[in-house]
């Protein structure tokens, strides 16, 4: 029989109503940045430097009193006092693991160092989404993940085996033996990045494997990237997989989850409100934005004690809405859209402002497409052009004359009529991505 | 019962939280003891950190993550 199972994973919390739960993030937030004054000597000289103590922070609103953390800042300090910088709490021996950051936008890589206590919260986190959109113990996961040093789904698996559910770590195999065990045993929930997800079920039309009719796939959790909230993205991947998508999104800085798509689905992920402040921000003032305008994300997390991570500016760029959006119940608040990009993200070309997920959204409208890149040139020293490459699906050459026109006419129309070159890549041509897809070439001289 | 029976925003505990609660103090009282042989120490460790990440999600204590 099975059991009657709450659809929370945590429902004291969860449903907390918002008073109550301003109140119960205020008593975490002063706690934590009293172990970040006692524990941490960089979080000490950030604060004595900007002239806060911990007892300062009375109510909510005194988190803006506390100065931000950057990635720099973090960097800076590990360079200075190698390997992991002053900023961790308690001796490096004392932690259990070692990750990075991916390493796709081609800086130098993070360190993050975790106790026990903080591993365990991260599968904790983990455990927030996946029980949310529905997994349960009887499900049997299949993570498409290499287990390397960037931190990506390590946290989900141990959630997983949290869980009681059957995992299945795939480790180094290949796309397709990954294909021919999500198939053979059953799975019932497969993890990927958006983009690799994508990739195994054109591989396994490839090889002739139909994963609607030949698999057992209910749910499809992504990660990694700001596709999976991508409407016509997550409508491929359910196309493809017969199940349905569910977005989450974190960090290797948080090591864990801080959002997640619960099965109510209602067009973005619910922060985790107990465990993290997400504050919204304007980029340049860094002023509160309110509810349903685009801002910078600045997270706080009550989770890690190896490196407390309190207003660290992640440069994401989100649009939150009140929790009532949803019917779930949960009184976390929603990212409309998921992650929409990085800060950084936006290109301008001749004056008018492109977003690389913008570019995908549009692109992934037409399903006769495989793969993608967006290239941006200069022209004669003076014009920039950007060129969107399209691989089309082998049997869909035949498409391109029209797509291409109407490819090209939605681009323009989403971005104040800017022209796009578009150009047909031969089959094959495009790179392919197992982690974080990297589609952008910015091939203009650095100013 | 070393701490108030209340949560972090001063409700009273149910019983069954205050079960939890004590069974994380004893495990985190008794994975102190170093002279346990290391099957039983570790694996104490271990449980201790799965109680105290009950107790810390439904706000049953407020010690700092670092701790273990």
């Amino acid at each position: 029989m099975t059991p009657n199972w709450s659809p929370y994973w945590n429902e004291k919390h969860e449903t907390l109503q918002k008073d109550q739960l301003r109140a119960l993030q205020t008593i975490k937030l002063r706690r934590l940045v009293e172990h970040a004054w006692h524990c941490s000597p960089f979080h000490r000289r950030l604060y004595e430097r900007a002239g806060v103590t911990p007892d300062q922070l009375r109510g909510f609103d005194d988190i803006r009193r506390l100065p931000f953390m950057t990635r720099e800042d973090w960097l800076g300090n590990q360079a200075e006092k190698p390997l992991f910088g002053d900023l961790i709490t308690r001796p490096a021996s004392e932690a259990i693991r070692y990750h990075l950051t991916s390493g796709t936008s081609g800086k130098q890589p993070l360190r993050v160092l975790d106790g026990r206590k903080d591993w365990s919260w991260i599968a904790d986190m983990w455990c927030y989404g996946f029980w949310g959109f529905g997994i349960r113990p009887a499900d049997t996961v299949f993570f498409a993940f290499s287990y390397g040093s960037f931190i990506g789904f390590w946290g989900a698996h141990y959630c997983c085996e949290k869980l009681g559910c059957l995992v299945l770590a795939s480790g180094n195999m290949t796309t397709e033996q990954r294909i021919k065990q999500i198939v053979e045993l059953g799975a019932t929930v497969v993890c990927a990045t958006p983009t690799y997800a994508l990739r195994m079920g054109q591989t396994a039309e490839k090889l002739g494997i139909d994963l609607r009719r030949d698999g057992k796939v209910q749910k499809v959790i992504v990660s990694g990237e700001p596709a999976g909230s991508i409407p016509a993205v997550k409508k491929m991947i359910e196309d493809m997989w017969g199940g349905k998508c569910g977005d989450t999104a974190g960090m290797t800085e948080i090591g864990t989850i801080m959002i997640f798509e619960c099965d109510h689905q209602p067009g973005g992920p619910h922060i985790i409100e107990d465990h993290f402040i997400e504050e919204v921000l304007d980029p340049e003032t860094g002023a509160p934005v309110p509810y349903g305008e685009r801002g910078e994300r600045v997270v706080t997390s009550f989770g890690r004690g190896f490196i407390p991570l309190i207003r660290y500016r992640t440069r994401d760029l989100v649009c939150k809405v009140p929790h009532s959006r949803c019917r779930c119940g949960r009184t976390g608040d929603i990212y409309d859209g998921g992650i929409l990009g990085r800060v950084d993200d936006m290109k301008l070309i001749r004056g008018t402002n492109v977003y690389p997920r913008a570019v995908e959204s549009i692109v992934r409208e037409f399903k006769e497409v495989e793969e993608f890149q967006i290239v941006i040139t200069r022209e004669a020293s003076v014009q920039d052009e950007i060129t969107v490459k399209v691989e089309l699906k082998p049997d869909q050459q035949h498409i391109w004359p029209q797509l291409s026109v109407r490819l090209g006419k939605d681009l323009a129309d989403a971005h104040e009529g800017l022209r796009f070159n578009v150009l047909l890549a031969a089959v094959g041509e495009l790179p392919r991505f197992e982690l974080k897809a990297k589609r952008l070439q910015d091939l203009r001289p650095a100013n | 019962m070393t701490e108030s029976a209340k949560d972090l925003l001063g409700k009273p505990l149910t019983a069954d939280e205050k079960e939890l609660l004590g069974l994380y103090q004893q495990l985190k009282a008794m994975s102190q003891k170093q002279q346990l042989p290391p099957c039983a120490l570790m694996n104490l460790k271990q449980a201790m950190v799965l109680l105290w990440n009950a107790c810390n999600d439904l706000g049953l204590l407020g010690e700092e993550p670092g701790c273990d």
